[in-house]
């Protein structure tokens, strides 16, 4: 059975490369959220198995969005989409619980590889 | 720690997320070459507002820009706002590969500011160029990559903590 992404990012662009890479895998996008605050409005309908998360979105940022979600749902599974995977910004991912990130733009096996030890 | 990187290996730096990030967002290979954008152009700037006092700007022919957001975006024709769009969401992700790129080299934590799109060319203030790449592709569509860096300092492209 394949597995459900929500996907919040306030780019059409990358919501497209998303939608070409997951193509012909074992993930379907179940939804799309164009903020933080949306994201968390719909996590516990959407129910997804697995959340991409931008980091620098207009509003509520994506790690302040991933904080509260993991706080209401301690079980969810977000990996972090974005190109500033590093220092205080890798850190604090860590530390509220992301279980990965993936560049942008995205590489199809690196994005697999990804969800997949963030499904484990 | 090294915290300083020459303008070389920031050129070197520029070129290879330019040609990557172009490749896999658009489907589009360029080539460095000497065909400047000729008059209907494009400019998207960013300023690197924290590690680095630099600036960047893409001036690119538009219909090089509408081809790519076309590829993008799996669509035909393209409504008015999708150019800007694009752009802006295009170079936001090439700046963002530099940033991490620029870390690796430096371990020097590069934000910077939101893209702003302008038609024609744009220049920014308080500033002058350090370097220009200029690229052209299958169809002599040509686009630059310009490195600013603040007035009276064009010799290195350091970072603060240099």
């Amino acid at each position: 059975m394949s597995k459900r992404v929500m996907v919040v990012d306030d780019s059409r662009l990358v919501r497209v490369q998303l939608e070409d890479v997951l193509k012909g895998t074992d993930y379907q996008i179940a939804a799309y959220c164009r903020s933080g605050e949306d994201a968390i409005k719909q996590y516990a309908e959407v129910n997804p198995d697995l959340v991409t998360m931008d980091i620098i979105m207009q509003g509520m940022d994506g790690l302040d969005a991933a904080e509260i979600i993991l706080k209401d749902h301690p079980d969810a599974r977000i990996v972090m989409v974005s190109s500033l995977a590093y220092g205080d910004t890798f850190d604090r991912a860590k530390a509220i619980g992301a279980k990965g990130f993936v560049d942008k733009p995205f590489h199809q096996e690196q994005l697999l590889k990804v969800f997949e030890q963030a499904l484990l | 720690m090294n915290t300083v990187i020459t303008k070389e290996r920031l050129e070197q730096i520029l070129d290879q997320a330019l040609q990557d990030v172009t490749e896999r967002t658009a489907g589009v290979r360029l080539n460095q070459g000497d065909q400047p954008p000729g008059e209907d152009l494009c400019t998207v700037h960013i300023t690197f507002d924290k590690g680095f006092s630099t600036s960047l700007t893409l001036c690119a022919d538009t219909s090089l820009l509408s081809r790519m957001a076309r590829n993008s975006f799996h669509e035909e024709e393209l409504e008015p706002e999708d150019l800007e769009e694009f752009t802006k969401e295009y170079f936001n992700v090439l700046c963002g590969k530099i940033a991490g790129a620029m870390f690796q080299a430096t371990r020097v934590p590069a934000h910077f500011s939101p893209p702003t799109f302008y038609h024609g060319r744009y220049e920014p203030e308080g500033q002058e160029v350090q370097f220009v790449l200029t690229y052209s592709d299958e169809h002599r569509e040509g686009a630059q990559l310009i490195h600013h860096v603040p007035r009276s300092n064009a010799d290195g492209a350091g970072s603060d903590q240099a």
